[in-house]
C-alpha cells in the first residue's frame, strides 16, 4: 500500500511542474483578492506596531520588557500547550475507537461531534459556565461521590479556560487523526502482533509513529487556535489571568492603543508561523516515514 | 508413535450466517511445505488466520506438538507470517523491520545486529539495511517480510498469497528463493495460493480447498493421478469431462456408457453418496491416443476434429463427440497422428479405462 501510493505520488509530482501556467494572468483576480484581504491587513498591522504612537520598536520593548505582559504570554502558552496535550490524550483513543468501530456507529458519533461544532460557540461556553460553577453539576457530583468536601473553583480561572478549550478543540484533533488512522492497514498491526509485539508495544512502536503526521497536524491546529482564542478565556477565565487575545482586545477596545495591540498580534503571528515551519520540517510534505 | 507436529482438528468458522470454513482437519509434519490450494472464498485465509490467532474458530482445535494453541494470543504463538499485502512497517528501515521481532523480545543490540545480517544474507538483500520500504520494489518488500517473519526462528511460517501482487517472472524467481530458504532453514511452511502451478512447483503436499472443506490432501502427482473428487480433477492440470451413465459398479470401479452405445468397462469409480447413475468421465488430454483409422482390436470413440492449435512443444486438438461434447487432446509436436490432419476429419480416441476416472 505504502509503496504503491508513494510511487504514484512520485509519478504525479514530476509532470505537475509542467502544469504551471506560463503567465499569472488568469490568477490575477484571485491574487488581488488575496492581497487585499490577507497581505494588506498584516502589513498594516506591522506598520501600526512600529509607527504608533511614534516610529520605533518601543511597543515591542514595552510588551516584552514588562513582567505583566510576559506573564500573559506565559499563561497563553501554558494553557495552549496543556489544551493541546489533553486534546491529544483524549482525542487519540477516541479517533482510534472511531476508526475501528462499525461504520454505522462511527457515523452516529461523528454526527454528534459535528453537531456540537455547529452549535453556537457562546451557547456552548455558557453551558460550561453552568456546569463548572460552585453549585454546578460537576462540583455536586464530586461532592456526592465524597471525593471532595469543598466545591472546587473551576470557573474564572485557567482551569475553567483549559476545560472549556479542550472541549472546543477536540473535534479539530479527532478529525485529522481519524483520517490518518483509517489509512493504516490493519494487516500491519496483525504483522506486529505475530512478530511478538504486545498491544502496548504495537501502540507505541507502530500505531503512534504511523499516526504521528496526523497528530502533528491536529496538535499544531489546536495549539495555534488556542493561542489566539478569545471567547472561552473571556467567559471562563478570571480577570487576573488574562490570555493574549484578551490583552489585544483590551489594548484596542478599552485603551484604544492600536500600536500595542498590533505589536501583540504580530508576536502571535510570528510564533504561529515559526511553529508551522517546524512542523513542515519535521513531517515534511510526505506522510508515513517517507523521505 | 509421537504426535504429529501440527494438527488442525475439525476447524469450523462461522461469520454470522456465512460459514467460511466448514470442517478442516489436517496433520502437518515438521519441516513440511504444505500448500492450501483453492478458489477464492474457499476458506484458505480463514484457516490460516485461525492458526495465526487473528480469529477464533467456532469449533475445533489446533495443536502444535500436542499442545493446543487456541488459548495463546497471537503475539505469544511464535508463528511467522508473510501477508498478501505489503505489511512492512513504513516508518522503519529494512534492518529495523527485520530486527523488530527481536527488539520487542528485548534481545541485545549485538544479537539483533547479527541476526539481521544473517537474515539479509538468507534473502539475498545485503546492502539494503538502511532503505525504507517505500524505496523498494514489491518483490524486495516481500523478501524483507520473509526475513522479518523468520528472524525469531518460528517453528511454523504462514504465507498468505505472498506473491500474488508480483508479475509472473518475479513470482517464479521468488518461488525458487522460498524453496531454497525452506530447505536451508527447515521451517515448516503453510502456504496459501490459488495458482495451481505455484502449488505444484513449491509444495511437498497440497491440500485442495473447496467451499470450506479440504477435498483432498496429497502430493501434486497423487492429486493429478488419483483425484478424489471432480473438483480436484478440474483444479489440478488439464482435464476433459464426458457425461456418462453408470451401468454397473462394484464400488471400486464401474462400467459406463458414453453417448448412446459406447460401453467402457472397469473405470475407477469415485462415488460421493447417492445412488445416482449419471456421472462424469475424466480424461487427461495426454492419456488419450488419437487414431486416424478405426482401430480393430480396442474400442475407440469416433470424434470430429474442430481445431488444431500449435503451442510450441505441444499441439492441442479440439474435437467433438458424435453427441456434441468437446474433448481436447494434447499431442507432442511432430506426432504421426497429426500429420496432414485437418478440420472436419473424423478420428478415433482410445484410452486405457484404468487410467480414467468416473465421478458420480
Ligand atoms: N470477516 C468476515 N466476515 C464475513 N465473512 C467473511 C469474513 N472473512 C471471510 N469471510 C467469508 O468467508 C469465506 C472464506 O474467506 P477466505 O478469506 O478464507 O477465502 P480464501 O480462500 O482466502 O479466498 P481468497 O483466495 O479470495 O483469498 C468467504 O466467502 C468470505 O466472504
Ligand atoms: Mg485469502
Amino acid at each position: 500500500m505504502s509503496n504503491a501510493s508513494s510511487t504514484s505520488a512520485l509519478v504525479v509530482r514530476a509532470p505537475r511542474r509542467n502544469l504551471l501556467p506560463k503567465t499569472l494572468g488568469p490568477a490575477m483576480p484571485a491574487l488581488i483578492l488575496l492581497f487585499l484581504f490577507f497581505v494588506l491587513p498584516v502589513v498594516s498591522l506591522l506598520l501600526r506596531s512600529v509607527l504608533e504612537p511614534e516610529p520605533g520598536l518601543s511597543n515591542y520593548a514595552t510588551l516584552l520588557g514588562s513582567e505583566t505582559y510576559l506573564r500573559i504570554f506565559l499563561n497563553t502558552f501554558l494553557v495552549s500547550a496543556l489544551v493541546t496535550v489533553l486534546s491529544l490524550l483524549i482525542g487519540f483513543p477516541v479517533a482510534w475507537t472511531l476508526a475501528i468501530m462499525p461504520a454505522h456507529w462511527s457515523r452516529i458519533v461523528f454526527a454528534i461531534l459535528l453537531l456540537s461544532m455547529w452549535t453556537n460557540l457562546l451557547a456552548r461556553t455558557y453551558a460550561w459556565m453552568v456546569l463548572l460553577q460552585r453549585t454546578g453539576i460537576v462540583n455536586k457530583t464530586l461532592m456526592n461521590l465524597g471525593l471532595i468536601d469543598q466545591p472546587l473553583t473551576l470557573v474564572n480561572n485557567l482551569v475553567g479556560v483549559t476545560i472549556g478549550m479542550v472541549y472546543i478543540m477536540l473535534p479539530f484533533i479527532i478529525l485529522p487523526l481519524y483520517g490518518v488512522i483509517r489509512r493504516i492497514d490493519p494487516a500491519i498491526l496483525q504483522a506486529a502482533s505475530l512478530c511478538g509485539a504486545t498491544r502496548w508495544q504495537s501502540l507505541w512502536r507502530v500505531l503512534v509513529p504511523l499516526a504521528a503526521p496526523g497528530m502533528a497536524a491536529g496538535a499544531l491546529m489546536v495549539f495555534v487556535m488556542s493561542l489566539g482564542y478569545f471567547v472561552t478565556p473571556a467567559l471562563l477565565g478570571g480577570t487576573s489571568n488574562m490570555m493574549l487575545a484578551e490583552l489585544i482586545a483590551q489594548f484596542v477596545q478599552s485603551l484604544v492603543n492600536w500600536g500595542m495591540g498590533s505589536a501583540a498580534a504580530f508576536v502571535l503571528l510570528v510564533v504561529t508561523l515559526a511553529l508551522y515551519a517546524l512542523q513542515l520540517k519535521l513531517f515534511g510534505t510526505s506522510q508515513m516515514g517517507g523521505r | 508413535m509421537t504426535a504429529p507436529f501440527l494438527q488442525i482438528r475439525g476447524i469450523r468458522k462461522d461469520y454470522g450466517k456465512v460459514t467460511a470454513v466448514q470442517d478442516v482437519s489436517l496433520e502437518i509434519r515438521r519441516g513440511e511445505f504444505l500448500t492450501f490450494l483453492g478458489p477464492s472464498g474457499s476458506g484458505k485465509s480463514t484457516t490460516l488466520y485461525i492458526l495465526a490467532g487473528f480469529q477464533d474458530p467456532t469449533a475445533g482445535d489446533i495443536l502444535l506438538e500436542g499442545r493446543s494453541l487456541l488459548s495463546t494470543p497471537s503475539h505469544l504463538r511464535q508463528i511467522g507470517m508473510v501477508f498478501q499485502r505489503y505489511t512492512l512497517f513504513p516508518h522503519l528501515t529494512v534492518a529495523e523491520n527485520i530486527g523488530f521481532p527481536l527488539k520487542v523480545r528485548r534481545k541485545s543490540r549485538a544479537e539483533i545486529d547479527a541476526k539481521v545480517k544473517q537474515m539479509l544474507e538468507l534473502v539475498r538483500l545485503e546492502g539494503f539495511e538502511d532503505r525504507r520500504p517505500s524505496e523498494m520494489s514489491g518483490g524486495q518488500q516481500q523478501r524483507v517480510a520473509l526475513a522479518r517473519a523468520l528472524s525469531y526462528d518460528p517453528p511454523v511460517l504462514l504465507m498468505d498469497e505472498p506473491l500474488s501482487a508480483l508479475d509472473k517472472k518475479l513470482r517464479e524467481e521468488i518461488q525458487h528463493e522460498i524453496r531454497r530458504i525452506h530447505q536451508e532453514t527447515e521451517v515448516t511452511i503453510l502456504y496459501v495460493t490459488h495458482d495451481q502451478e505455484e502449488a505444484l512447483r513449491m509444495s511437498d503436499r497440497i491440500a485442495v480447498f473447496s467451499k470450506g472443506v479440504i477435498d483432498q490432501v496429497g502430493t501434486g502427482s497423487e492429486l493429478y493421478a488419483e483425484p478424489a473428487t471432480r473438483f480436484v480433477a478440474e483444479f489440478i492440470g488439464d482435464s476433459d469431462f464426458l457425461s456418462c451413465a453408470v451401468v454397473a459398479s462394484n464400488g471400486q470401479s464401474a462400467d459406463i456408457r458414453l453417448g448412446d452405445d459406447w460401453l467402457v468397462e472397469g473405470v475407477p469409480l469415485h462415488a460421493r453418496g447417492g445412488g445416482r447413475n449419471e456421472g462424469a468421465l475424466l480424461l487427461r488430454p495426454e492419456r488419450v491416443q488419437l487414431h486416424r483409422n478405426q482401430p480393430a482390436a480396442t474400442g475407440a470413440l469416433p470424434v470430429r476434429v474442430d481445431d488444431l492449435t500449435f503451442l510450441g512443444s505441444n499441439v492441442h486438438v479440439a474435437t467433438t463427440t458424435g453427441w456434441g461434447e468437446p474433448v481436447a487432446i494434447r499431442l507432442p509436436f511432430g506426432h504421426d497422428a497429426i500429420d496432414g490432419l485437418s478440420r472436419g476429419d473424423t478420428v478415433w480416441l482410445g484410452f486405457d479405462p484404468r487410467t480414467a476416472h468416473v465421478f458420480c
